[in-house]
């Protein structure tokens, strides 16, 4: 049996697994939900944040193929695209899932409050999803047209507008002293490009095609940008956390410290730093190793797990902060606390997504002529 | 002023006049209607919450609780028990904590469609049928003063001698009956509003609009929670807010809160 069958079964699995999430979240709304009025933002927003900047990455790199016409990446630039669209379509769902009252998300178009960097977003991330659709036709049907050039052109500057707003939309909260850096709309758009290099390292990797002549060559370069990235990332965490833990703001260093120490220490030191940042760094700084298919395929996937933990290592601990320390001890209930671990139905609907985002993936390499005819 | 004519107690050994004191809440319902009288852009509803009567009983709590009929999650006025000192010079201090009203409110930018904004009165409200439920506001309040509904019960998932004991149909019934926050019957059934919207406490804008002053007012034991118009010079509440021992939550952040606390 072939990986991709492999793949093909287990996200057909995760699909089977996140219905009964679907339908507990359709039936249930959020009463299953294990985040409350205090952690009020859980898994589905991690994953957003995580699934819209690889969309946004994927975006990026595809300009290198599809734009800026660079010789390695030929033929790169529609699967790129694809990636980035159908990882966008699993954000826009995890976040739609996690409104309060889904069937009102037409509001925010036609009755939008434009100065909210929420509504921001949703108008940025719906004109991103039409122009990586556009984008993708032009580039299946006409790669050589102008309009392709147009597209690509508004999209690099789209994408590094909505992945930047990610980062406004926690940065402007000037009540969260963990998320209130001038400086995070900065780094998304950093993270964007890293894990999109990691996704389009996973996919050529994994399920590249044998008769692409550049296609160790593109290995070998993805690995060493990924491994670049990987240390400006663990620049901008030294950074956050060294200037947080000096500065010695409690509410701040009560974040970082549930981070570093806390309850979610575990994800951070083994998922996000050992197994998504180290383990990779070592493996593909490796020639021999960055270029076989499947180190390389495999370390971008762990690159990817890594940056999906690192969203949710934005997004909790800054909430389990209380913003009155006696809060913690006032009122309590079901919903009233400040620790948070995701609920099953939470977990299922997540794997639902992600089954459903390779799915499409895996669907799209077989049936969309997304490699050029020389490779094909 | 009439002065008292009932003998003196005998610890009082003054000999000037004594002045009888009015009832704080009656003061306040006449400060209310007098307010009312008034077009609504002119009145500047604030609270003052006297931290040294406070003995946190926790009644202003279950009264917005009852009010309101909040479900579980969802909470307008907490009382913050704090710990002071070490032993043997220990107090400990109570701080309810309604929504500040801020005049510079963090909360309301940030909602993607106009479903919060503060109103003529000054008071911040949440439009149940526009918001959408993505809790932005929650994450930028300062002050944790927004919850989440999420649609629940009290009793839901009660079975057996505990459901009998809690009389939970009956129970059930009552906790999903209509509220009028906002003065609008507001039935919790399905996922309909305000099931699966943010909730705030809006100073019981539907009581006061009718005369009445907010339950939390009403239900204080020690006459601690003072409600009025700023505006009106004669009214409790300004007298209390020009007092030098007067703080307001986390003045550095800018919010402005028209929640006041004495010390």
């Amino acid at each position: 049996m072939t990986l991709k069958k492999i793949v093909y079964i287990l996200a057909a699995l995760a699909l089977i697994v996140g219905v009964w999430g679907f339908y507990d979240r359709f039936a249930n709304g959020h009463q299953n939900a294990a985040y409350g009025s205090y952690v009020v933002w859980g898994l589905w927003v991690a994953m957003y944040l995580f699934f819209a900047g690889v969309a946004a990455g994927s975006f990026m790199l595809a300009t290198l193929d599809l734009l800026f016409h660079i010789e390695i990446f030929k033929g790169t630039g529609r699967t790129a695209l694809w990636i980035g669209l159908i990882s966008l379509g699993g954000g826009l769902l995890s976040i739609w899932l996690d409104l309060g009252q889904l069937w009102r998300i037409w509001k925010v178009y036609l009755q939008g409050n434009l100065g909210s960097v929420m509504a921001q977003m949703v108008w940025g991330y719906t004109l991103f999803g039409l122009l990586l659709v556009a984008s993708l036709y032009f580039a299946i049907r006409d790669p050589q047209s102008k309009m392709l050039r147009v597209l690509m052109i508004i999209g690099l500057l789209l994408s590094l507008f909505v992945s930047g707003a990610v980062g406004a939309l926690l940065g402007v909260e000037a009540s969260r002293l963990f998320w209130h850096v001038g400086l995070l709309p900065v780094q998304f758009p950093v993270f964007s490009l890293a894990s999109g290099t990691a996704a389009l390292l996973a996919a050529i990797g994994l399920f590249g095609s044998d008769k692409d002549p550049h296609r160790a060559q593109q290995l070998w370069v993805l690995a060493i940008a990924t491994v670049v990235l990987a240390f400006v990332k663990l620049y901008f965490l030294w950074a956050d956390f060294s200037q947080s833990i000096y500065g010695n703001v409690p509410q701040n260093v009560q974040a970082v410290n549930a981070v570093l120490f806390g309850p979610y220490a575990w994800a951070f030191w083994g998922l996000q730093i050992l197994l998504g940042t180290l383990i990779p760094i070592v493996v593909l700084v490796q020639p021999r190793l960055a270029k076989h298919n499947s180190w390389a395929g495999w370390m971008g996937v762990l690159v990817l797990v890594g940056f999906a933990v690192a969203r949710a290592n934005i997004v909790f601990p800054a909430l389990t902060v209380p913003e009155l320390e006696a809060l913690i001890h006032a009122f309590t209930g079901p919903r009233l606390q400040f620790e948070y671990f995701p609920s099953l139905m939470e977990w299922s609907v997540t794997i639902g997504i992600v089954g459903l985002v390779v799915l499409a993936f895996l669907v799209g390499t077989d049936r969309l002529p997304l490699q050029s005819q020389e490779v094909a | 002023m009439p002065v008292l004519t009932e003998p003196r107690p005998a610890f009082i050994v003054s000999n000037a006049p004594l002045i009888p004191q009015q009832d704080v809440l009656l003061r306040m319902q006449d400060d209310l209607k007098r307010a009312l009288q008034k077009p609504v852009n002119q009145r500047r509803w604030v609270m003052v919450i006297d931290l040294r009567k406070c003995v946190g009983c926790h009644a202003c709590t279950i009264a917005c609780v009852a009010e309101n009929k909040l479900p579980p999650g969802v909470v307008y006025r907490p009382v913050l028990e704090e710990e002071i000192g070490t032993y043997p010079n220990v107090t400990r201090r109570f701080v309810p904590r309604p929504c500040m009203q801020c005049d510079n409110p963090p909360c309301t930018p940030v909602c993607p469609v106009h479903a919060t904004y503060k109103n003529a009165q000054g008071v911040v409200e949440v439009n149940y049928d526009q918001c959408i439920g993505c809790r932005y506001c929650i994450t930028a309040c300062p002050y944790a003063a927004r919850t989440f509904d999420f649609g629940g019960t009290y009793v839901q998932g009660t079975t057996g001698s505990e459901a009998f004991l809690l009389g939970a149909p009956k129970a059930e019934a009552m906790e999903r009956a209509a509220n009028y926050e906002y003065s609008k019957a507001w039935e919790r059934k399905g996922d309909e509003s305000p099931i699966g919207n943010v909730r705030k406490c809006h100073f019981c804008l539907h009581r006061v609009n009718e005369g009445m002053l907010p339950s939390c007012v009403t239900t204080c034991i020690g006459r601690a929670t003072l409600f009025g118009d700023a505006n009106d010079p004669d009214s409790v509440v300004a007298d209390w807010i020009a007092s030098p021992n007067v703080m307001r939550l986390k003045e550095e952040l800018g919010t402005e809160p028209r929640v006041y606390y004495l010390l």
